[in-house]
């Protein structure tokens, strides 16, 4: 009898706890929501360095909801109106010297999205993490949450684990480390330059630095962004790619 | 993608004056998307001069369908059989290929499907497309580079010998190797089908040799007093050493021109028709080659001079013991034997 009870209160211990799971899972939701709102348009320069060569594009962005995001380059000239388009899970690239619209197939969802170090896969999955992992609180201070994500067993996603730091607070993502399988740090995602925009406190600067190659990296700087415009589904079609 | 570098006519030059170079060809390799329609998928581009690549590639004379590239086809594809159905395209029909170009822009362009390959190797099939040089070093934007030379030899297992004198007349810093080193499974497998083949040989020699001892001892055996006869009348046992090996080399002489003619008839069917094992098998990719379900012969003058010679050595050798019996038989015991 005391055995049974000593075990049951083992277990209630060990066994996460079910409401504190949730919090976090809000947390992060509501910190991802801030950066996305409903929708939005924004003007973003993306600046690229690898072993080789160095660039900087500019973008144009809208986004409706989590599952809706289209974007447009508008320099440098060569590139002018190449264009993504994200429905849902899937993927369009827009190219106007032979105004043809490819869809990327699964296999290439791990590669590279314009040359930057983030991949296709990034723009289908990167802002499902609230519904795709579990959560452990890691670390709790003035400054700052640590949350250990882990995915749900049988979730598709591409990382073993991250490691999300949101800063308090403002609620606005700091360092977000990405693992493999095998637990071994492939990237982290720094967020930095916190404004106050539309009402929303986010950071304006994102450097993607993957831990192999410390030479390279990419930075998305927002330099405008609008929030709750007025855009609808229609906007996120295949006729809109081309333009 | 970025190892790359450029030749000039001289180098170039150099190279198809050695006797034992017969091909020459210059590639720039490129990694991308190919598109049609709806589908997309990776591929491996591979940008060529057509009429250089023909000397050092037999793809060519492997199309399923349409024709080759054309020299002065700047956006002809010819395309592996297994991406063309992957794809739904055939002749005639349009791809996009989107890549990063080595300036990390993206590099995109129309090429038309000309012809479609099947090569037997699922890894061609499935990913590869011959495209024009200039083409593709203006898509990756890498004008004029290319990132190997390919160099076909009259003696594919005399490559490795080669490499010093190839890599003697290449600009400093590239690397010279042989089908050996790119492909070591090919090179094993050659060497343990070269051994299997001795240890057949021999097995087979070993059995002709006591066939023919057999056959040239009991003709010994049945004229035993012939033999006797012979030395009673002044044949020295020597001469009768001599008859019997003869004898023996006659009946090898015999078999080589019978069998040379029945091999030359079955290998010229076989060269030409083979045997089609298509029912059971698909083409299968071993070591880096490719094993068409036809099997062949290939003719080959050492193939028939060879065995031949090597019969006429057998046959002696066999001869040897019955000659050596031969010329020992006792006139007078011989004669009496019934």
């Amino acid at each position: 009898m005391l055995r049974t009870v000593f075990l049951l209160i083992t277990g209630l211990i060990l066994l996460p706890h079910p409401a504190w799971s949730a919090d976090l899972r809000a947390l992060i939701r509501k910190v991802e929501e801030q950066y996305m709102g409903l929708s939005s348009k924004s003007r973003m320069e993306m600046s690229i360095r690898s072993e080789h060569w160095q660039r900087t594009l500019v973008m144009d962005a809208w986004s409706l909801g989590r599952d809706h995001f289209l974007v447009r380059i508008l320099e440098p000239p060569k590139e002018k109106d190449v264009a993504t388009l994200k429905v849902d899970q899937e993927v369009w690239n827009y190219l106007p010297k032979v105004d043809r619209v490819i869809k990327v197939p699964p296999s290439m969802m791990g590669g590279a999205w314009m040359g930057s170090h983030i991949t296709n896969d990034d723009l289908v999955k990167a802002n499902k993490i609230d519904e795709e992992y579990n959560f452990r609180l890691l670390e709790e201070d003035d400054q700052h949450y640590l949350i250990e994500c882990l995915p749900k067993p049988n979730a598709v996603v591409v990382w073993g684990k991250i490691v999300y730091e949101i800063l308090r607070p403002s609620e606005v993502p700091g360092t977000v480390s990405y693992f493999d399988e095998e637990m071994v740090k492939v990237r982290d995602m720094v967020f930095d330059e916190v404004k106050k925009v539309d009402g929303r406190t986010i950071p304006l600067r994102m450097t993607i630095q993957p831990i192999d190659e410390p030479e390279e990296r990419t930075i998305i700087r927002y330099s405008e962004i609008d929030f709750d415009i007025n855009i609808d589904k229609n906007f996120f079609s295949l006729r809109n790619l081309k333009r | 993608m970025y190892k790359h570098f450029t030749t000039d006519d001289q180098t170039l030059n150099k190279l198809r004056a050695q006797e034992n170079i017969t091909g020459i060809s210059e590639r720039l390799r490129g990694y991308g998307l190919v598109s049609h329609a709806d589908n997309s998928y990776p591929a491996e581009l591979l940008g060529v001069h057509p009429e250089m690549e023909r000397t050092v590639t037999s793809l060519q004379n492997q199309l399923s369908e349409g024709a080759y590239l054309e020299p002065d086809d700047e956006n002809g594809a010819v395309i592996g059989s297994g991406l063309a159905k992957k794809l739904g395209v055939k002749t005639g029909d349009e791809l996009v290929f989107v890549t990063q170009a080595a300036d990390g822009s993206i590099g995109n362009d129309l090429l038309m499907v000309r012809g479609i390959f099947r090569t037997g190797h699922s890894g061609h099939d499935n990913s590869l497309v011959l495209v024009s040089l200039p083409w593709l070093q203006r898509t990756m934007a890498l004008p004029g580079q290319i990132h190997e030379l390919t160099l076909a030899v009259d003696d594919p297992l005399q490559a490795a010998e080669y490499v010093p004198t190839v890599s003697a007349l290449l600009p400093k810093g590239l690397e010279t190797t042989d089908w050996g080193e790119l492909l070591p499974e090919m090179r094993e497998a050659i060497a343990s089908f070269d051994v299997s083949r001795f240890i057949f040989v021999v097995i087979l020699y070993f059995a002709t040799g006591l066939g023919i001892l057999n056959t040239i001892f009991m003709s010994v055996v049945e004229r035993t007093q012939e033999f006797g006869v012979m030395m009673a009348v002044g044949l020295r046992p020597r001469q009768v050493n001599h008859l019997v090996l003869l004898e023996s080399l006659f009946l090898g002489i015999i078999g080589a021109i019978l069998g040379l003619i029945l091999g030359l008839l079955i290998s010229s069917y076989m060269s030409r028709v083979g045997i089609d094992l298509s029912t059971w098998i698909t083409p299968v990719t071993y070591a880096g080659g490719t094993i068409q379900p036809r099997l062949k012969a290939i003719f080959e003058t050492r193939n028939f001079i060879d065995p031949a010679i090597l019969l006429l050595v057998v046959s002696l050798v066999a001869g040897f013991f019955p000659a050596r019996r031969a010329a020992k038989l006792q006139p007078v015991e011989a004669i009496r034997e019934d």
